[in-house]
Order: structure tokens, then C-alpha cells, then sequence
């Protein structure tokens, strides 16, 4: 009898052992912890309200690049580079023409008549039908070649590692340099603390260039004397935030700039005074960490992003 | 004359017990110089996995936790509107307390040259709340992580935090290579 009740005790302290450590390893499960008080919530500044978001997106196009790099739209025709080529492509994703390089591009510009297709320390020159012309080597050590535009036989090649704009004539001449500095003080140079560092021509053939640790769009003249800029500084989905944003821009036909960003990547535009006007593309519709994706318009206004992390071209139209 | 050429028991048993004795020293020794020469593990977290949950300063069996803010200054843009300094509703960008993320203020932000701003970790300060590491990651460009500092870590054999860590992101690595730093160098996070 006595040792019934020795064994009985012996069960029910084993049973009470169980219980004790299972409810201790099952609150300190992950799911099952307390409120952190340390918690940082971004969700209210990545979500997007949908009032905001102008455009949808209509479709996607595979490429078959491993890490594009760029992209332009001229004509009737789209030309991405990446890997060691370009490719150009109708709309409708039917493959033109490709053509290979030694070295990986960073960038494209396709005008009426040429292609020029950035490298990191040269640019090289096509005819529309992607015959080689020449190529430019002259570059210092530190140059980063990010964005080339041309105007009027002169072509505007964005360094990122020298932080200026360097101007060439179409027969390789050069014509100066374009440093972003203000006599009166208003801007300092380019701040550029990553390789992110765009410009282009608007429809009315006004240079705007990405002053990215600003946060601001210059718009400076051939000779480079700063006319006017914007800039929208901010966490907010109204401005630019981190050390480089914009990082991509493009032009809508209207004027109005179309930017992309790093960081928590998304694609908005803004009026042409630089007034926040809406969202193309909200952060959700991105893979977390991201790169900014390259941006080309076409004659409608249809916006097409290169996603360097998907490896596809996606198109945006407005709702 | 039978018995002078046999050994006798208290013979047998004293050469068994040296015998003993010298086996055992020398499975001490080899276990000793095993141990002073094999590797060692101590735990570390892969930043490239971290998600900046917060836990790191709760669930430490440190007070404050052994896991701090490390900054990766070549990676870092210097940047006025730090999205890891700068809380995201901040009235100016400045150092005003009401302003500052941090919640310990273990962030300094020393003024370079305009427009670049340098942030300095004061690692007494640093609980490893990583809520500088979310801004930074989400608006800027991560130079700003999170390291388990071995000078403070106590090495438990089973870490508290790794326990409870959703992204898995602390594992055991050689101790050799104690450090996942991102970018290519630090510095002493000591302000």
C-alpha cells in the first residue's frame, strides 16, 4: 500500500515535469513571444495608397539576359544591353538584331541615327543597325560611365566616378566638362556616393541631369550653367531618400519625369515642375531587395521597366 | 624455487595500478592538447539573413545584449536624410533628440563636409534593437548591421537568440572567422 502511493507520487511529478518543460519550450517558440518593443514597422511607408497608383501593369517581356544592365527606346524599338550584348527588340518582345561586346555595358542611349552603348570606362558607337562605328576609350582610371544622351551632334556622357558630365562631339572630340557647381552657392557638384547617375533630354531638348545625393533634378544648358531644379527630400512617397535617388529617370511626352528608385525600390512620376504626381509602380511589386530598375517611355507614354532582378521588361500603362 | 620465478599478487597489482595511472595521464594529455589545438566555434550572424526583427535585444542572456550595431563605412552614402539616424517623420534633419531612431542615442552624426554626414556606433550604448539596420537597409544602403561582438558574447552552448531567430540567421562559425562583416572594412565601434 505504502509503495503504491511512493509509485502514484513518482507518476504525478513526472507528468507535472512534462507539462512545466513543454509550456516553457513552447513559449519561447518564435510565434509564441511577447510584443516587441523594439519593433520597427516600414509597412505604412512601403504600402501605397491605390488613389496614388496611375498606372497598371499590362505586360511582361523575358529576356535572356543574366544581369541586364540597361535599356532605351527610340523609334519603334527598344535596346537593352547587359551581359556582354545588346539587343534590340520590337514591343511585342520579337528579338531584332543582337550584337556582342568584349566587356560588360552599363548603359544605352539609341538616337535617331546611332546607338551608344556605355562601358565602364568607354563608350562605344553603332549605326541603328548595330555595325560598330567607333569606340572611345579616353577615360580616366576612376570613371564610371552611368548614362549617355546626345543632342545636336554633341553627346553628353554621365561619370559617375569623376562625378561629371563629359561632352563630346560626335567624332570623339571633347568639348568639356559639366561639374554641376554654382557660382552663387545653390548646389555643390554632383553627390554621387554610388554609381547612380542619370541624365536625358526632354522634348524640348533641356539637359536635366540626377544630382542623386540631393535628391534633386538639375536642369543645366549645353554650356553647362544650372537653370533650374527641383528636388524632394523625403521618406515620404513624395520625395527621395537614402544616399542616391533617383536613380533612373525617363521623360513621358507631356514633360513630366518618370524616376525610379533604390533602397525601397519603386517607380513614380512628377510634373514637369517637379510637383509629386503619382506612383507607377509601388514597392509590393518588388522583389525584396531589389535593384532600381532602368526606365524607357515610348511615343505613348507607356513606361517600361527593366527589372534587373526578375530579368524582364515590364510594361506600365496609365489606367 | 617454483614460486621465486612468479610475481607475486602485491607485485602484480602495483605494476596494473602504474600501468593504470600512465595510461590515464596520457589520455588526459592527448584529450588536453586535443583541445588546445582543435577549432573553435563561436556564433555569428550572416547580415545578409538578418531581418532586423528586434530580438537580438530582447533575447540575449546579456544585459545589454552582446549583439550591437556594426557600420560598414564603405558601403555607407554619407547621407544628410539617413533613413537609420533620422526617424521617418523627423521635423529637420538634425540631431535634436526627438529626431534620432536610436533608441539610446548610440548613433552620432558627425558633420564631414556639406552635404555628407558620418554615423558612428557608440557600442556601450547599442542594445542591438537593429532598428538603425531597418532604416538603413529599407531607405539607404545597409551599411549599418548587425555583429555579435565576442568580447561580450558569453558563447553559451545554446544561444538564446539563435534559438529564437526567424530568419535563422545565427549559426556557429569558426572562430578564426568570427566576424561576417558586410563591405570591406569598419572601425572601432567605440565613439
Amino acid at each position: 500500500m505504502k509503495n503504491k502511493g511512493i509509485v502514484f507520487f513518482l507518476i504525478i511529478l513526472a507528468v507535472v515535469i512534462v507539462v512545466v518543460v513543454a509550456l516553457d519550450y513552447n513559449a519561447s517558440k518564435p510565434d509564441q513571444q511577447p510584443a516587441n518593443p523594439y519593433a520597427y514597422n516600414i509597412d505604412p511607408f512601403s504600402r501605397i495608397d491605390t488613389v496614388l497608383i496611375h498606372y497598371k501593369e499590362s505586360r511582361n517581356l523575358a529576356i535572356s539576359f543574366s544581369e541586364p544592365t540597361g535599356i532605351s527606346f527610340r523609334g519603334d524599338e527598344l535596346f537593352v544591353v547587359g551581359d556582354q550584348k545588346l539587343q534590340i527588340i520590337e514591343p511585342t518582345g520579337k528579338l531584332m538584331n543582337e550584337v556582342s561586346f568584349d566587356q560588360k555595358p552599363t548603359c544605352v542611349y539609341a538616337s535617331t541615327e546611332n546607338i551608344f552603348v556605355g562601358f565602364k570606362k568607354s563608350v562605344a558607337i553603332l549605326s541603328r543597325d548595330g555595325a560598330k562605328i567607333t569606340e572611345w576609350n579616353s577615360f580616366s582610371d576612376s570613371t564610371v560611365i552611368t548614362s549617355i544622351a546626345e543632342k545636336s551632334g554633341i553627346v553628353f556622357v554621365a561619370d559617375a566616378g569623376k562625378r561629371m558630365i563629359r561632352k563630346f562631339a560626335l567624332d570623339g572630340k571633347s568639348l568639356g566638362i559639366i561639374e554641376g557647381k554654382s557660382g552663387n552657392d545653390q548646389i555643390h557638384g554632383f553627390i554621387i556616393p554610388s554609381p547612380y547617375f542619370d541624365l536625358a533630354f526632354n522634348a524640348d531638348g533641356e539637359l536635366w541631369v540626377v544630382n542623386p545625393g540631393k535628391h534633386s533634378l538639375e536642369n543645366y544648358t549645353v554650356e553647362g550653367a544650372l537653370r533650374t531644379w527641383w528636388q524632394a527630400s523625403s521618406i515620404k512617397v513624395e520625395g527621395f531618400s537614402g544616399c542616391c535617388n533617383p536613380a533612373h529617370f525617363a521623360f513621358l511626352p507631356d514633360g513630366s519625369f518618370v524616376t525610379s528608385e533604390k533602397g525601397m525600390v519603386r517607380i513614380k512620376t512628377y510634373k514637369p515642375s517637379g510637383e509629386f504626381s503619382g506612383v507607377v509602380a509601388a514597392p509590393s511589386k518588388f522583389a525584396e531587395n531589389s535593384e532600381a530598375p532602368d526606365l524607357a517611355v515610348d511615343n505613348q507614354g507607356n513606361i517600361y521597366a527593366l527589372d534587373l532582378n526578375k530579368k524582364m521588361l515590364r510594361l506600365f500603362v496609365k489606367k | 624455487m617454483e614460486n621465486s620465478n612468479k610475481k607475486s599478487r602485491r607485485d602484480f597489482i602495483r605494476t596494473g595500478t602504474r600501468l593504470s595511472l600512465l595510461i590515464t595521464l596520457g589520455a588526459v594529455g592527448g584529450i588536453a592538447a586535443k583541445n588546445l589545438t582543435a577549432e573553435k566555434y563561436v556564433w555569428q550572424i550572416d547580415p545578409f539573413k538578418c531581418t532586423q526583427c528586434g530580438r537580438c535585444a530582447t533575447s540575449c542572456v546579456m544585459t545589454p545584449s552582446a549583439v550591437k550595431c556594426i557600420h560598414a563605412y564603405d558601403l555607407c552614402g554619407y547621407c544628410d536624410l539617413c533613413g537609420g539616424y533620422l526617424k521617418p517623420d523627423a521635423n529637420k534633419l538634425s540631431t535634436a533628440a526627438e529626431n534620432q531612431l536610436c533608441p539610446t542615442a548610440a548613433i552620432q552624426r558627425r558633420f564631414i563636409e556639406e552635404p555628407y554626414f558620418e554615423y558612428v556606433i557608440n557600442e556601450d550604448l547599442c542594445i542591438g534593437c537593429a532598428k538603425c539596420v531597418k532604416g538603413c537597409t529599407s531607405f539607404g544602403n545597409g551599411s549599418l548591421h548587425l555583429q555579435i561582438i565576442h568580447k561580450r558574447c558569453l558563447n553559451c552552448n545554446e544561444c538564446s537568440i539563435a534559438r529564437l531567430c526567424p530568419s535563422q540567421a545565427i549559426s556557429r562559425v569558426n572562430a578564426s572567422k568570427a566576424y561576417k562583416v558586410k563591405g570591406g572594412f569598419t572601425k572601432d565601434t567605440k565613439a
